[in-house]
């Protein structure tokens, strides 16, 4: 797309929007920031009372969570969650790197074959996969562990997407070098893999870490096949302290601060590396 | 059960989920957009709160998992007194999430602009308004036309999470489940399920990136 804006000194588009106020309009912004406070204020308080008027801001909601045994038991659930999403991960990055292969190899029907593959990966949820394991295979008296049943089909899902990121970074090697390194006589192979693989890849590294975060939200569903994961153990909580709200609430700030931890990673390796996250393949919610 | 007899049983099923699918899509995207406008607006404007309030939504809802969202809605909102129908739970849920994504893309398509565009339009004298009127606004249209289709697709695969509570229709992952549990369907009755996503999904891609191509800013 394009570069950032080359002004000496970086200035948020957001800010450059504005001219630089005068007296007059300082004033209106001051007398706006003040307003605004006020309504962010009484919004973030209506909720606080809506707690205390539903009786959620009990103590009997909240004090097992001084419990050592209250964390370590969430945080069990936060390692089944990790097994699942690096497993998950590691393999989504083999299958996805294959899928690019197999699509920028040359052979006509390999590509095609695995053009179908990936856009099949990328345009069915999660959710169904996860279904197709718990409910399908089994049919076909196939056995798996539920670690299994939830990781294959978050692997297969997010190698559909890798497989695009990586294509991304392919893409992003100058053209130019492909043609001096096969006028020096290398042949495809060899120039797919010491010119053209070793920079795809550094260019994509923060958008695989950032698509970490899809794998962590994908793996939430782990009840479905009753893997302890992090939001299966605190259904558990749940019923030994009859604690719903809170319980969910830190569950949830968990997870937060986790993908957030991770896509602020992603966002630092790639300003040491003056590459940028490619974006357009990370808007998946899911 | 081979496919026809599939169809025979379970062929009004499909129907009905696949339009649920699709309606959920289209409804949700339409309030993903208008939320994510105001989200992007709170976010460019000059007053702090407004400001902080807008990123701090797009860090919790683009980071939070839909599934853990959408529990919280259905099970910890009437515990505040907020008792919300299953279908509106899930609309609810997939608005949240995905308009914090489509308020990234506005920001991105915002950003491509570039300070020195924003310069020469109040050197030329353009006020405020006509500047987004006629630089800000279309130029960052135009460069979130491929993001955009992305998170439609997106948003479609997350009405996936619909599966997890009753709705009546059932949507396309839930009636594979729903199948499965009074037959067994086998791999087909997956597969078309499947077929109905990936089909759409592609249709969607098409047209996308047919509009982008033609809207498309080359710099």
């Amino acid at each position: 797309m394009s570069a950032m804006p080359s002004t000496s000194q970086p200035v948020s588009i957001r800010d450059a929007l504005y001219e630089a106020p005068g007296p007059k309009m300082r004033a209106k912004i001051r007398v706006g920031t003040a307003i605004t406070a006020a309504l962010v204020a009484l919004l973030l308080g209506f909720a606080v009372y809506q707690f205390w008027a539903t009786g959620q801001l009990n103590p009997r909601y909240w004090m097992f969570f001084t419990q050592m045994g209250t964390w370590s038991y969430l945080l069990a659930g936060l390692r089944g969650t990790l097994a699942v999403a690096l497993t998950a991960g590691g393999i989504a990055l083999v299958l996805g790197l294959a899928l690019m292969l197999g699509r920028t190899s040359g052979i006509r029907v390999l590509e095609a074959i695995c053009r179908i593959v990936t856009d099949f990966f990328r345009g069915v949820p999660s959710l169904l996969l996860i279904y197709f394991f718990f409910l399908v295979v089994p049919q076909y008296g196939i056995r798996m562990s539920s670690f299994w049943m939830l990781t294959l089909p978050i692997a297969l899902a997010a190698s559909g997407v890798l497989a695009e990121v990586f294509r991304a970074g392919v893409n992003a090697v100058p053209r130019g070098q492909t043609e001096a390194a096969l006028a020096l006589g290398l042949s495809p192979f060899r120039v797919k893999l010491k010119i053209v693989l070793p920079q795809a890849i550094r260019y994509v590294i923060p958008s695989l870490i950032s698509q970490l975060v899809v794998v962590v939200k994908d793996t939430t569903v782990a009840y479905v096949v009753s893997y302890p994961d992090m939001l299966q153990n605190a259904r558990v909580l749940i019923t030994n302290y009859d604690a719903l709200v809170s319980t969910y609430l830190v569950v949830a700030v968990i997870y937060i601060l986790l993908n957030y931890a991770i896509n602020q990673l992603s966002v630092c390796v790639a300003r040491r590396s003056g590459t940028r996250v490619v974006s357009r393949y990370s808007t998946n919610p899911a | 059960m081979g496919l026809s007899e599939l169809m025979a049983t379970y062929g009004r099923n499909y129907w009905e989920a696949l339009l649920s699918t699709w309606g959920m899509t289209a409804f949700c995207f339409v309030l993903v957009m208008a939320l994510a406008v105001v989200v992007t607006v709170m976010r460019v404007s000059p007053f702090k709160p407004l400001r902080l309030l807008g990123d701090g939504y797009v860090q919790v809802f683009r980071n939070i998992p839909g599934v853990a969202l959408l529990i919280i809605i259905v099970y910890a909102l009437p515990s505040l007194k907020l008792v919300l129908p299953y279908r509106a739970c899930v609309i609810l849920t997939v608005v949240l999430v995905a308009s914090a994504f489509g308020s990234e893309n506005f920001m991105t398509g915002i950003n491509t602009i570039g300070v020195g565009q924003i310069e020469a339009a109040r050197s030329l004298g353009l006020s405020f308004g006509q500047m987004l009127r006629r630089i800000v606004i279309p130029q960052a249209l135009r460069t979130t036309v491929l993001p955009m289709t992305n998170l439609l697709i997106a948003v479609l695969l997350t009405t996936s999470i619909g599966s997890q509570v009753p709705l009546d229709p059932l949507e396309l992952t839930g009636v594979v489940s729903y199948i499965n549990t009074r037959a067994t369907g086998g791999i087909l009755a997956f597969a078309v399920s499947a077929a109905g996503y990936a089909l759409t999904a592609v249709v969607i891609a098409f047209v996308g990136n047919r509009i982008d191509r033609k809207v498309r800013i080359v710099r």
